[in-house]
């Protein structure tokens, strides 16, 4: 067998990409197919609850011993910060409160020019007239 | 049997190439790229939650004079709309004379386990729009929600059809839950195989590698090899480098989703599919498709896995607006807007559908 004339030189990099890419697709259609099967739901499901059934002692004795730790420690735990970060989030919600009706003024006194610009030329006739 | 007619200077090259080779696949794997470049900057912020407006690039009488506002998922980074100078979705708009805005939702905390679509919905976006319309001085503006982002944007049409929303643009809009074969998500969800309260009693909040996980399962061999294959394969083209440095750096900055909000995506879409059935319901308001009177702009991925076309299309006909319109465009979940092809196809769409609609 031989190479014709208008084929570049034998390129044993392109083969073996051209091999990888084709092993790849019928890969990749074999995984589809079984991420979208029933059966792949049922088992990463159930992984899961394994998952979380075995390490809930495991959790729960962290939980608690780092809660008693940091209390003999005076130290804030977790759900402390947790509150704190609540009510400032609540605090934020004020401010931005504040924040709209301060807009609502501004947007009121500047559409209102002209009576502003009014009432200040009464006052002061009326100070004339004192 | 064909010789191999490779000379060893040829082969010695091809050595040397792979040895710079490494040194690009290593720096683009362990550095983050600069992405989010565009100028912008905050004009709210409550919790963890931003308003940004971008800096306009074209004079104040050439603008449109609607504002636009950009939602994202609660899930991933807002930095897929700005990813790189040229291939950004924010500089397109905003070089077309928009006057862009983001709401990025931020990273939850343990303390933000338990908000749910009722307080980005109804709290959180409400006070975001009215900082936008004193910001912008316009009682009208335009939404674009892409994926969870689209979910939280037809919730708020639903919800606040008075509040000044002109157009409604929803990008892979997982909204229609009612045939469980559609797409690999609905099943792993299933209520029989996935307890979401167990996960979230642990968790608190959804974490993000799980998130990743579950994106990344649905075509396991492209996500995890097939993709670092490409990189290797054109790391003599910085073009591509570039472009795939940015998507790997987007693709792996991870967020949590609050838990209550992943709840009600799982058991009240997933699973229930209330929105759809007129049953969702955000603090006590019925969440009616049939209540959004602003123009709709429905954008589908043809090719999207992660929120299959048959997911979002059949919101059409109960959504009340009698302004809306489909379009179908090929490409995936995230390459529709952010791939190569994004630039030509689907920015001008949504571009030429959404500039006469925001004189």
């Amino acid at each position: 067998m031989t190479q014709s004339q208008d084929t570049g030189p034998f390129d044993p990099f392109a083969t073996w990409n051209s091999m990888r890419d084709s092993y790849l697709d019928v890969w990749s259609k074999t995984m589809i197919d079984m991420v979208n099967s029933d059966e792949y739901a049922r088992a990463t499901g159930m992984m899961l609850d394994n998952w979380l059934t075995a390490s809930a002692p495991f959790r729960k004795v962290v939980e608690s011993t780092m809660n008693q730790v940091l209390g003999q420690l005076n130290m804030p735990t977790r759900s402390d910060v947790v509150s704190l970060a609540e009510r400032m989030t609540n605090i934020e919600m004020r401010l931005d409160d504040m924040d709209a009706k301060l807009d609502t003024l501004q947007r009121e006194l500047r559409s209102a020019p002209a009576a502003g610009a009014s009432r200040p030329s009464t006052r002061r006739s009326a100070a004339k007239e004192e | 049997m064909i010789a191999p007619s490779t000379s060893p200077q040829e082969l010695g090259s091809r050595l040397l190439r792979i040895e710079e080779n490494l040194q690009t696949a290593k720096r683009v794997l362990t550095t983050p790229y600069p992405v989010a470049q565009t100028p912008r900057e905050v004009v709210w912020a409550l919790n963890k939650a931003k308003l940004y407006r971008y800096t306009p690039v074209v004079p104040e009488e050439k603008r449109f004079p609607v504002p636009l506002l950009l939602v994202f998922a609660l899930m991933n980074r807002p930095s897929i709309l700005d990813l790189r100078p040229g291939n950004s979705y924010v500089e397109y708009m905003i070089h077309k004379g928009f006057d862009v805005y983001l709401l990025d939702w931020g990273i939850p905390g343990p303390e933000d386990k338990n908000l749910k679509f009722d307080d980005y919905v109804l709290e959180y976006m409400p006070r975001a729009i009215r900082k936008l319309k004193t910001v912008a001085g316009s009682d009208e503006f335009s939404l674009l929600g892409w994926c969870i982002g689209a979910i939280l944007t037809t919730l708020y049409a639903a919800l606040r059809p008075d509040d000044g929303l002109r157009n409604l643009i929803l990008l892979t809009a997982p909204l229609d839950f009612s045939d469980k074969t559609c797409g690999a998500f609905i099943k792993w969800v299933d209520e029989r195989y996935f307890n979401v309260d167990r996960i979230l009693e642990v968790t608190g909040n959804m974490p993000g590698e799980m998130l990743d996980y579950g994106a990344k399962a649905l075509k396991p061999v492209e996500n995890y090899i097939s993709n670092y294959l490409r990189l290797w394969d054109n790391l003599d083209d910085p073009k591509i480098v570039e472009s795939w440095h940015a998507m790997n750096t987007w693709v792996n900055d991870l967020t949590p989703m609050a838990g209550g909000a992943f709840r009600q995506l799982i058991v009240e879409l997933y699973q229930q599919n209330k929105l759809v059935r007129g049953e969702m319901r955000l603090r006590g308001e019925r969440a009616d498709l049939g209540n959004i009177r602003a123009s709709v702009l429905n954008v589908v991925a043809n090719e999207d896995h992660i929120v299959p076309p048959g997911e979002t299309v059949g919101v059409m006909p109960l959504i009340g607006s009698k302004d809306k319109e489909l379009i179908h465009i090929p490409g995936g979940h995230i390459g529709m807007m952010a791939g190569s092809g994004a630039r030509k196809v689907t920015w001008p769409k949504i571009d030429a559908w959404l500039e006469p609609r925001s004189r």
